[in-house]
């Protein structure tokens, strides 16, 4: 199985002045998103999204698709689960780091269980594999009940 | 050098199988996105995946590089299409990898021929903060031209 998935997009000018917009995925999910240098490197996005915080997005979707895969093989499968991924980037050296948050209901597994797994999705998901070379990921797993 | 921090959070309902989920952009607000297993393995998405929101992120990392490397080296950008295509394949003994990042590149611009762009495209992967990130793991290849 090898599943594959593309996005374009258009960009006009230069990197500072310029802008460019996500004209369209293949799965017509989403699309036309504006993206510029400003919304990337300055501290308010100005209401456009950038491609750290699509990454933020990638990393919090896998994981709450993995960790949903490692809770029902363990027996527990969840009720919710809610992720967030925060992507650090400094202008000059890149993105220096993911911070993975979760909490969740699961019936009937306990804090050490639950704990176990988050760790397991945050080791194992492929985005998780494909940012290895991210200086740090970290993991914050709340059980609510 | 400014320190930016960017956050998206997802809400998950269920198994993986047949769960769904929602994925927000928090930072920016600009979009919230259904997502399920079936979207990110199937021949036909119908939902976004988080190999998707991979694409369009080196996408958008690229072509913010890329324009920047053209001007430094005297070109004038007018217009870039730029398409990547992530793989996300099942590898022996490791499990699903995303096991490439293809760019594709036409690019609409004054002051600088194939050859000029062509070493632009270059220095735009390596500048690529992305493009570095993922060749740790995967292929990453770029394929540029000029349009006419």
């Amino acid at each position: 199985m090898a599943a594959e998935r593309r996005a374009s997009v258009t960009w006009s000018g230069d990197l500072l002045s310029g802008s460019g917009t996500i004209d369209e995925v293949g799965s017509g999910a989403f699309g036309p998103l504006d993206v510029s240098w400003a919304a990337r490197s300055e501290e308010a996005s100005g209401g456009k999204t950038s491609p750290e915080e699509l990454i933020a997005a990638a990393h919090a979707s896998c994981f709450a698709m993995a960790l949903s895969n490692v809770l029902a093989k363990a027996g527990h499968p969840p009720e919710r689960l809610e992720t967030s991924a925060v992507i650090t980037f400094v202008a000059g050296t890149g993105i220096t780091k993911s911070a993975l948050s979760v909490k969740a209901t699961v019936p009937g597994l306990d804090a050490d269980g639950f704990r176990a797994a988050a760790e397991d999705a945050k080791t194992n998901c492929p985005v998780s594999q494909a940012l290895a070379a991210v200086p740090e990921i970290t993991l914050d797993a709340q059980l609510d009940s | 050098m400014p320190r930016v921090v960017r956050k998206a959070e997802v809400a998950w309902e269920g198994s993986l199988s047949r769960g769904t989920g929602i994925a927000s952009a928090t930072s920016s607000g600009t979009f919230e996105l259904p997502i399920d297993l079936p979207s990110r393995i199937s021949d036909k998405p119908g939902k976004t995946s988080p190999e998707e929101l991979l694409a369009a992120a080196h996408a958008g990392c690229y072509s913010t590089s890329l324009a920047g490397e053209i001007a430094r080296a005297g070109g004038t950008v007018e217009r870039l299409d730029v398409t990547c295509t992530i793989t996300l394949d099942e590898v022996e003994g490791k499990g699903h990898l995303i096991v490439s990042s293809e760019l594709d590149v036409h690019a609409r611009a004054d002051g600088i021929d194939e050859a000029g762009l062509e070493q632009a495209a270059r220095k735009a992967d390596e500048g690529c903060t992305f493009s570095a990130l993922i060749r740790a793991s995967a292929s990453v290849t770029v394929r540029a031209e000029l349009a006419s």
